[in-house]
């Protein structure tokens, strides 16, 4: 029978379970994130550096096509913790701008028109909304920073001579949590910074600006003062002292480990308190 | 015993510094028995608060309150299961079509994918919003989005459905409309209906019960439907012509009535007594019929009274002269 001359009838079926419901919150999520022109661009553009450190492995793997070069281009072409970290800072980049792009319209357009009651009118906490929607944008993410990271990764190990595997696994491995640390810190950002304003451009700029514009105030803090701190409030440089931890590369100097693990640490809460604060089925006026 | 739709035991909730229920009691309704009840209260008398702690947006500082037999706060995602919310504010997702809004909300309510998008066709057809069900909600009217609104509150066929202020803004025959979608969702489908309202009207017409807050505390609890059914007995009458033998004519019937004046009768009239007899016995005497009604308390004054305005209502004055009528007899 046509639906429209069906009536409406009340379901008593049965039910799905809990996580399948989580699962529709970040189906949602996801296709609000990839619905944006501009997104597929630049997953577009973001492929080309990976496609370039590809053809940079290629050759580094083919002695013959350089073999009659100076003798100390051998060093300069080996795929080693500098070339991963070159890597995941450029990807890094491209994952701020991503997030910046996709990131707020996953809650913004919520909280613009007084949506969140109707979610959390549903069995659904304000602890799974958010994971949906960090996990939707931590996917989205992943194909611009580990997944193609962890494909140079394996085509390395694949040209590479026998050995070459089992003596840098820790490359791989680093990658990968280095930019799982990554994706959750810009995850967390761009979900506070839409839960913070209402305007998708503006809690873009925020992104952005939460990522650029600490580094920069880092910078300066480090330049007047004359002291090294000033990283520990740049999450680009934070981030980057796990990462070299990770990868077994010399720490950048005025960083330690446990310094940069404690700073992102301390970014995650206030981020995670951000998001506490604003994402709620209603505001209480005191 | 039947077990109630909404069971308030002691309930405080306090919001920033300030409390804004008192210690509420009450039982509303019973479960699937297909009724709507009314809450009614003035502006700041906790209507909203209420509804967002049975929501379990709100903890209660003191005191439980348990919704189709579970409790709000401790098992709230049993109670969300069972209920159906339509806010009182604009609340949508702009950048959504009427389908993909109710197909994603009925998900979330545990309806599996294939069904969720066939409750969602079904709930907008019923609702009046077939026609732009492909249609972003951003581009709806107000009105259309008060009906998208009432219809995410039932897409998943919720045993309770909570209505705050659901006529609010909304033109005559578009209220006339979401009035008949309450009257149905009780009567054709069975489900508890809570409507929070200030116009009184829509309360009358649709609630069998009311419960009025004021200041943060109940200050009265009616079942309209019974206070319906008992003062049908009590009938105002004006006739024209030679009305000396209508009293003696109604007594033998069983009736009560005194005669206020010339031709204007107050009856209490026995419980088997079909008003069509009144109309054939005024026939009988050769009687005129002028005016006959059936004399309740509306809404407005029980409200009014709960409020303090008013010191009795029309219908405990009438049941008061009852008793007077019956000791003159």
């Amino acid at each position: 029978m046509a639906i429209y001359r069906r009536g409406y009838q009340r379901y008593d079926g049965p039910r799905t379970s809990h996580a399948e419901r989580l699962a529709v919150l970040a189906r949602d999520a996801w296709r609000r994130a990839t619905a944006q022109r501009l997104v597929a661009v630049l997953l577009a553009v973001s492929c080309i550096w990976p496609l370039l450190c590809l053809l940079f492995i290629y050759v580094a793997n083919h002695a013959e096509l350089w073999g009659g070069l100076d003798r100390n281009f051998a060093s300069i072409l080996a795929v080693d913790h500098q070339f991963i970290l070159t890597f995941m800072k450029v990807q890094a980049v491209f994952s701020v701008i991503l997030a910046a792009l996709a990131g707020p319209g996953l809650v913004s357009p919520d909280l613009a028109n007084q949506g969140l009651p109707l979610y959390f009118s549903r069995p659904v906490t304000r602890a799974d909304y958010v994971a949906a929607r960090t996990a939707a944008l931590a996917g989205l993410l992943s194909l611009v920073t580990w997944v193609p990271g962890l494909v140079l990764f394996a085509v390395q190990a694949s040209m590479a001579q026998p050995g070459w595997l089992a003596a840098n696994w820790r490359l791989g491995a680093g990658l990968v949590a280095g930019f799982l640390l990554w994706i959750l810190l810009v995850a967390l950002a761009a979900v506070a910074s839409s839960a913070w304003v209402r305007w998708r451009l503006i809690a873009g700029a925020l992104v952005l600006g939460y990522f650029f514009v600490l580094s920069g105030i880092g910078a300066v803090v480090n330049a007047i003062f004359r002291v090294e701190w000033g990283d520990l409030i740049n999450p680009l440089r934070a981030s980057y002292g796990v990462w070299c931890a990770l990868l077994g590369a010399p720490m950048p100097s005025g960083l330690t480990l446990p310094m940069s693990l404690g700073a992102l640490a301390l970014m995650g809460v206030l981020l995670a308190l951000v998001v506490e604060r604003r994402l709620r089925p209603v505001e209480v006026v005191s | 015993m039947p077990q109630p739709v909404v069971e308030i035991e002691d309930l405080h909730v306090v919001l920033g510094r300030r409390e804004i229920l008192h210690g509420i009691s009450c039982r509303l309704g019973v479960s699937g028995a297909g009724r709507a009840i009314g809450l009614l209260g003035p502006n700041g008398a906790g209507k909203s608060t209420l509804i967002r702690t049975l929501l379990g947006f709100h903890r209660p500082s003191r005191g439980m309150a348990r919704v189709l037999g579970f409790d709000c706060h401790r098992q709230r995602r049993q109670v969300l299961e069972r209920i159906g919310y339509m806010p009182e504010t604009d609340s949508f997702v702009a950048s959504m079509t009427g389908v993909e809004f109710l197909r994603v909300m009925g998900a979330l309510s545990g309806l599996p994918g294939e069904i969720a998008l066939e409750k969602a066709h079904e709930t907008l057809f019923h609702v009046g919003l077939g026609e732009a069900r492909y249609r972003t909600l951003g581009t709806y009217s107000l009105g259309m989005r008060q009906m998208a609104r009432l219809a995410q509150a039932i897409v998943h066929g919720p045993e309770l459905v909570i209505l705050d202020e659901p006529t609010n803004g909304l033109d005559p025959s578009a209220r006339r409309r979401m009035l008949d979608l309450i009257r149905q969702m009780k009567g054709e489908h069975g489900m508890s209906v809570i409507v929070c309202s200030h116009l009184l009207a829509d309360v009358e017409q649709v609630c069998d019960e009311v419960v009025i807050l004021k200041d943060g505390a109940v200050v009265h609890h009616a079942d309209l439907e019974a206070e319906r059914r008992a003062n049908r007995r009590f009938v105002e009458l004006e006739v024209e012509g030679d009305d000396s033998r209508l009293g003696e004519a109604l007594e033998q019937r069983g009736a009560a009535c005194v005669r206020e004046s010339a031709g204007l009768w107050r009856i209490v009239l026995p419980a088997d007594f079909d008003l069509r007899e009144l109309w054939a016995l005024a026939a009988r005497q050769g009687l005129s019929v002028r005016r006959l009604t059936q004399r309740r308390d509306t809404l407005e004054e029980i409200f009014m009274k709960a409020m303090g305005l008013l010191r009795q209502t029309p219908g405990e004055a009438a049941a008061g002269e009852e008793v007077q009528v019956r000791g003159d007899l």
